[in-house]
């Protein structure tokens, strides 16, 4: 799956580095092409017994292109795929006739086929391959198509052996018919020309097609391949005046050899690209495992905590009270405090529960359009009996013109009662007069709707500012460092961001910000 | 039994400290609360026999280390640990350092009890002891030089003859500081003697 997933040159865009790449790849072969040029001409002796190696490697290049091309298919799917990888196969097994019947090299076996055999083998090798690129260029690339499917690679590949060994059984059991293309060994007839000529019509107008789709990196690349064999034709045809075993027919044959590993190079280089990216990936993946892992270890064990807290604290004010009362002379006051701390205990406990389902049950999807200045005078109220106990004073400024946003309102809440709530903890430690809290709210000219809870508290620790909104960090006794990484986690997932700051002459400031679910300047009202 | 004893309670959560202040002082302990080792560190403590329980999660420093702290400040107080979440290595540590329980919340409140009585009577006799010393301190400073300098003598079993040998004092002297040293230590009999002789070479040693 995450193979398939990934992009690879079959199906990314052309990027303009690779069409720097094969530009420049292209120059550099014109350049070697001009140096050749003044010797193309010239004769070499004794080079016949090079031509073994270089068809075998010719063959080799092509028969593992050909292969990668077939396994690239079976996981694309895609017709293109199969024609190249047909041409390469079939460019290759014309290879060994080629260099089997070529005069002179094998005449010591006793090989000595008809002087036009291998020019005829040659012919078809030279045209069929241009064919199948354009068939690579034309075929629809849409998948679907009921071309794709595994059942088709087998029968592709017999179809071109098939075709393969019957072109090669005509050519070799009818020589006395075969067309003279050949005045000797080394010398080209007339009816040659006529080969290169539509060869190079072929190949340009591959180039053509391609250039002008360019649907993924690949079709640059094969661009290229046939920009060489040009180059290669030209050298063996024309500027090396078609002479077989002269400087500029070797060099065109490098030409083919190069031709022949484009492909193979970028696949493979491909190949090695995507396993490296695979295992980084899975390397990450198991690292993100295990932290999650750590994360979750430490957070039900920060949950037993703060629940075991209030469970503690009421069996030792259900005991006391039942101290309390079954002394000589009980004294109910003390039984009826016992017993009121073992109430407020039970709310605290419940809360930490209720704050964990807010956090992880279902039921926190559901969206609507929510007015933020409802949810923080909700919170605002919640909150106001505590703070008047304590002599806070909490101040609201909302914005009159706040567009909606879309959210859960239950989550918003939690958020918004938090944050109010973390303001009074640190209001609460400070023993200055006016103690207070103000709750904003904006409408900012991004589109995004802030809200801010400013407090004039101690403000945050530089020691853990950077680390606030992490699990487990608090700077309160009791805190299970869980409260900001909800608030966090919350907004975020409502695609709003969350962040602190110091505030003006003391304090600290929290605020997050969300996507209006109206654009600023537009007048569209959403149903209430 | 409150005026005679007092019980500190140190612990970060203000619930545990209320309920732990009732149940405490249902039986009627006296019972003085702290959110914070500095808090504790900070009061004025009586001077009563008292018994410390200290939460081991505390805010700053853990439990464990302000135990240590206390060792350090010489505050000989005995200590009983609770704690939300207790491992082996934990109370091991706990108890290494000198704490006389460490106990799992949720306690059950015999438990806490018992754990506390036995601090406040450890303190008690520690108390008492260290009165009983500093008393003979006291006594063992009131001697001379050359009172000290006999004591040990007379206390291994050596005759006036021959403590006046080594000394090359007359017999007569070390007579007379013989019966001045029984005297400033309060000592009926030899055997007294002894037994003082011993605990001061002891608490001398350690000091």
């Amino acid at each position: 799956m995450l193979f398939r997933s990934e992009p690879s040159t079959a199906n990314r865009p052309v990027g303009r580095r690779h069409l720097v790449a094969a530009i420049l790849v292209s120059l550099c072969l014109v350049a070697i092409l001009a140096a050749t040029m003044p010797y193309a001409r010239t004769p070499t002796r004794n080079t016949e017994m090079v031509l073994p190696a270089y068809a075998a490697a010719t063959f080799l290049l092509e028969v593992i292109t050909s292969a990668l091309l077939f396994a690239l298919y079976n996981v694309r799917r895609s017709a293109p795929l199969l024609f190249l990888a047909s041409g390469y196969l079939f460019s290759a097994l014309l290879v060994p006739a080629w260099v089997l019947t070529f005069p002179g090299v094998f005449s010591a076996w006793g090989i000595e086929p008809g002087l036009q055999t291998t020019a005829a083998i040659a012919a078809v090798r030279r045209l069929s391959f241009p064919l199948f690129v354009l068939g690579f260029a034309l075929a629809p690339a849409q998948r679907g198509l009921r071309l794709g499917g595994r059942a088709m690679v087998a029968p592709t590949i017999l179809g071109v052996l098939a075709l393969a060994a019957g072109i090669l059984l005509a050519i070799l059991s009818h020589t006395e018919i075969l067309p003279t293309f050949m005045r000797d060994g080394r010398h080209v007839d007339t009816l040659w020309r006529y080969v290169p000529m539509l060869a190079l019509l072929l190949y340009g107008a591959g180039i053509a097609v391609l250039f002008a789709r360019r649907r993924s990196q690949l079709d640059i690349w094969v661009c290229l391949v046939l920009f060489s064999l040009m180059i290669e034709i030209l050298l063996i045809s024309y500027l090396g005046g078609a002479i077989r075993l002269s400087v500029g027919w070797w060099a065109g044959r490098l030409y083919g050899l190069a031709a022949a590993s484009i492909i193979l190079l970028v696949l493979l280089s491909e190949t090695t690209a995507v396993y490296a990216r695979l295992s980084r990936t899975v390397a990450a993946e198991r690292r993100a495992r295990q932290n999650r892992l750590i994360a979750m270890e430490a957070l039900s064990a920060s949950i037993a905590h703060e629940i075991n807290q209030p469970l503690a604290s009421m069996v030792t004010n259900a005991d006391a009270a039942l101290r309390w009362l079954v002394r000589p002379e009980p004294r109910l006051d003390r039984a009826e405090a016992a017993l009121r701390r073992i109430v407020d205990d039970g709310h605290r406990a419940n809360k930490v529960v209720s704050g964990i389902r807010t956090m992880f049950m279902k039921g926190t999807q559901e969206r609507c359009a929510l007015d933020l200045n409802a949810l923080a005078e909700d919170a605002v109220r919640a909150a106001s009996t505590e703070a008047r106990e304590e002599g806070i004073a909490i101040e609201t400024d909302l914005a009159g013109d706040l567009p909606p946003v879309i959210g859960n309102a239950v989550q918003l809440h939690q958020v918004l009662s938090n944050l109010i709530e973390n303001g009074i903890d640190a209001v609460k430690s400070t023993a200055e007069r006016g103690r207070r809290l103000v709750v904003r709210t904006r409408w900012e000219a991004n589109g995004e709707v802030q809200a801010t809870v400013e407090d004039n508290g101690p403000g945050i620790d530089p020691e853990v500012a950077g680390r606030i909104f992490d699990p487990f960090v608090s700077t309160k006794p009791s805190g299970m460092g869980m409260g900001l990484m909800f608030c966090r986690t919350v907004i975020e997932a409502h695609g709003g961001r969350q962040w602190a700051s110091a505030n003006f002459p003391r304090g600290a400031v929290f605020h997050f910000a969300l996507p209006a679910a109206i654009l600023p300047g537009s007048d569209v009202e959403l149903e209430p | 039994m409150s005026e005679q004893s007092v019980v500190y309670v140190v612990d970060d959560d203000r619930s545990i400290l209320a309920s732990l202040e009732s149940l405490l002082s249902s039986e009627g302990h006296a019972v003085q609360t702290f959110e914070s080792g500095p808090a504790f560190l900070a009061a004025k403590r009586l001077d009563l026999p008292a018994c410390l329980v200290l939460d081991v999660r505390l805010r700053g420093a853990s439990g464990l280390e302000f135990q240590r702290e206390l060792v350090l400040r010489g505050i000989m107080t005995p200590v009983v640990f609770i704690t939300g979440h207790g491992d082996v290595p934990m109370s091991v540590a706990a108890m290494k350092a000198g704490a006389i329980e460490f106990l799992l919340k949720p306690y059950r409140d015999q438990d806490l009890l018992d754990a506390v009585h036995n601090g406040i009577e450890q303190d008690r006799r520690r108390r008492a002891q260290d009165s009983r010393m500093a008393e003979l301190r006291e006594r063992y400073g009131a001697m001379t030089p050359r009172e000290r300098e006999i004591m040990p003598l007379v206390a291994s079993g050596l005759m006036n003859k021959q403590i006046a040998t080594i000394l090359q004092l007359s017999e007569v002297t070390v007579k007379v500081h013989r019966a001045q040293i029984m005297h400033k230590l309060r000592a009926r009999t030899l055997a007294d003697l002894v037994r003082i002789a011993d605990r001061i070479a002891t608490d001398t040693a350690e000091a």
